[in-house]
């Protein structure tokens, strides 16, 4: 450290007068940082939410937005796509965050019995994080195709029919593919926890009788809290907000079986133009977001900052 | 540990077994892709299906690369990749320098309302990213700049920030403060002991940070596809997605496009990967 500091302290230019901390510093350093998240984050997003009491009307030279107040909510909470939508996200979302911890704190464990040789696997299960979504889509809906699918092919005899076209199997599809595409993370991001846990603590632990399970109970899963807590956070928006994967897998099919309120948004607000309709449900996503943070806080990361 | 031997070869064993499956089942998909890559256009839709080719051929590298067998070339290798590395490269790099600053003066000045400033910039995280594709659509069109790579770097920097500020605060935490404080004292500006001493002693949190943004932004697919409608100035996911209408069935131009497309992120990862996991490992991201 202090040879680090001495090469680096050496090569600095020469100062010409002594200086002194100013107090409005902080504010220029923070500044592009805020501006451009202002401009570019803030901005749009309130504008979003004025649109989502809009709704465009054609007019002589092209269209405008008409304000309507709160119909877009209406409507869509009574729309029966809509609600199908949510249950959906809940579904997907839900299942991706249970099987993502799940399996991520299962591999994690493993990797961090510091067994020799395992960081290559590590490597290799970090391979479809740094697919994109569109590639990763690409290459699932092939695998599941009816008559060329590899797996689809594969898996016939057993379950004898079509994954991809059926309800639930096209949704299994879509939460494998993004389990697939985040586990990596997930399971880095509780080693890095993991491997705070002391071993003494652990050994003692040990000698007291304790077994794998009541180790991880009540003396590692304390202390990865604020990490378990991070990682359900994390991965229930990813869930909620991400729909890349289902764009390029199922584009909401069959029969809107795969359509979450994510991919509903993006259908109606992009690609049928209904920007009114298409902010309210992201105000909406928004606000389950911000509700699902603060029963988070509450009941997860009790004692986290 | 107060493990018996048998218990330690037996946990061994097991982890092998374990970490070993899944790494087979996560490749699995990626190198059926590469085996696809490297079929005639006849095999790939051959049932029962393949998974090494029959033979090996370069049709659809040359298919991607050239145009042949009545395609024409795509826009995707000679625009749409540099162009997703322009993007990617640029945002990445920008995100990185705007985000030192705030997380340098985040971690090492105290000042009334740093903590709610923090926090309110985590919370953007929660804004759905299609929430603000529409009216950036909008602000994109009335300023002329659609189609631009400026426009797009800017909203990728502006998507990266928060996350990136948080991981580079919590690396600056890390570093002693009494460190640039001798610097400090030798009448270095902020500014300098930020750029000389803080930013080489975090190197490796700021490659971790970049590398995270670079997949991210390399990836990334909705914002460039509603704020890039020229073809040429399309990213290369984009420019995948529209194989559906373009190459249809023909999967081995795809996967061979797949292929290219994965390769510079990989050699990237492949390079930063041990600077990548220690940072990680050593807590980038806590609460």
């Amino acid at each position: 450290m202090t040879t680090a500091v001495q090469v680096a302290a050496s090569s600095l230019p020469q100062p010409s007068r002594p200086r002194r901390r100013s107090n409005w510093l902080p504010l220029w350093f923070l500044l592009p940082a805020i501006v451009i998240l202002v401009a570019l984050q803030v901005v749009p997003t309130l504008y979003s939410f004025y649109l989502s009491t809009t709704t465009i009307k054609p007019t002589d030279t092209g269209v405008t937005d008409v304000e309507v107040g709160l119909d877009n909510y209406a409507t869509l909470l009574q729309s029966q796509t809509f609600r199908d939508s949510l249950w959906h996200t809940a579904v997907y979302a839900g299942s991706f965050l249970v099987i993502t911890v799940a399996l991520g704190l299962m591999l994690a464990l493993l990797f961090n019995r510091k067994v020799r040789y395992t960081g290559f696997y590590l490597v290799l299960i970090f391979l479809p994080w740094i697919i994109s979504d569109v590639v990763a889509g690409t290459m699932w809906r092939w695998m599941f195709q009816q008559t060329y699918g590899i797996v689809q092919v594969a898996l016939n005899p057993i379950i004898g029919s079509s994954l991809y076209t059926s309800a639930s199997g096209a949704m299994a599809i879509v939460v494998a593919a993004t389990v697939w595409r985040s586990l990596a993370f997930t399971t880095l991001l509780f080693l890095s926890a993991l491997q705070t846990v002391p071993t003494e603590v652990l050994e003692s632990a040990a000698i007291d009788g304790a077994n794998r399970f009541q180790r991880f109970r009540s003396v590692i899963f304390p202390l990865i809290r604020p990490t378990f807590f991070i990682v359900i956070l994390l991965t229930s928006i990813r869930g909620i907000n991400s729909v890349g994967l289902i764009y390029s897998i199922t584009k909401g099919n069959p029969g809107g079986a795969t359509q979450t309120a994510s991919f509903y948004l993006l259908r109606t607000g992009w690609e049928q133009g209904d920007f009114g309709t298409g902010a309210a449900v992201s105000v909406i996503l928004f606000l389950i977001n911000i509700v699902l943070t603060i029963l988070y806080v509450r009941y997860v990361g009790a004692g986290v900052e | 540990m107060v493990t018996s031997r048998a218990t330690r070869i037996f946990d061994a064993i097991s982890t092998h077994v374990v970490l070993g499956l899944f790494a087979l089942l996560f490749v699995f998909p990626v190198a059926y892709a590469l085996m696809t890559s490297f079929k005639t256009r006849g095999e790939v839709l051959t049932t029962p299906p393949t998974f090494f080719p029959s033979q090996v051929t370069l049709e659809g590298y040359q298919t991607l690369f050239f145009g042949s067998n009545g395609f024409s070339r795509p826009n995707l290798i000679p625009y749409q990749l540099p162009n997703t590395f322009i993007n990617s490269f640029f945002s990445s790099i920008l995100t990185i320098v705007i985000a030192a600053l705030a997380g340098y003066t985040f971690s090492r000045y105290k000042f009334r309302g740093s903590h709610a400033l923090q926090l309110a910039i985590l919370g953007l995280i929660m804004i759905p990213g299609l929430t603000n594709l529409v009216p950036l659509f909008r602000i994109a069109s009335d300023l002329h700049v659609t189609s631009t790579h400026e426009f797009i770097i800017a909203v990728y920097t502006a998507g990266g920030l928060p996350f990136t500020i948080w991981i580079v605060k919590t690396f600056f935490d890390t570093i002693p403060q009494e460190i640039e404080e001798a610097a400090l004292i030798d009448g270095c500006n902020p500014f300098q002991a930020l750029r000389y001493v803080l930013i080489p002693l975090a190197m490796p949190g700021l490659a971790a940070a970049f590398l995270l943004m670079f997949v991210d932004t390399w990836n990334e697919f909705l914002a460039a596809l509603v704020l890039l409608g020229n073809d040429r100035m399309k990213t290369a996911t984009v420019g995948l997605y529209d194989f559906q209408s373009s190459f249809e069935t023909a999967y081995h131009v795809w996967a061979a496009a797949c292929i290219i497309i994965m390769v510079p992120v990989l050699v990237i990862f492949l390079l930063l990967r041990k600077t990548f996991f220690e940072a990680m490992l050593q807590g980038a991201i806590k609460g």
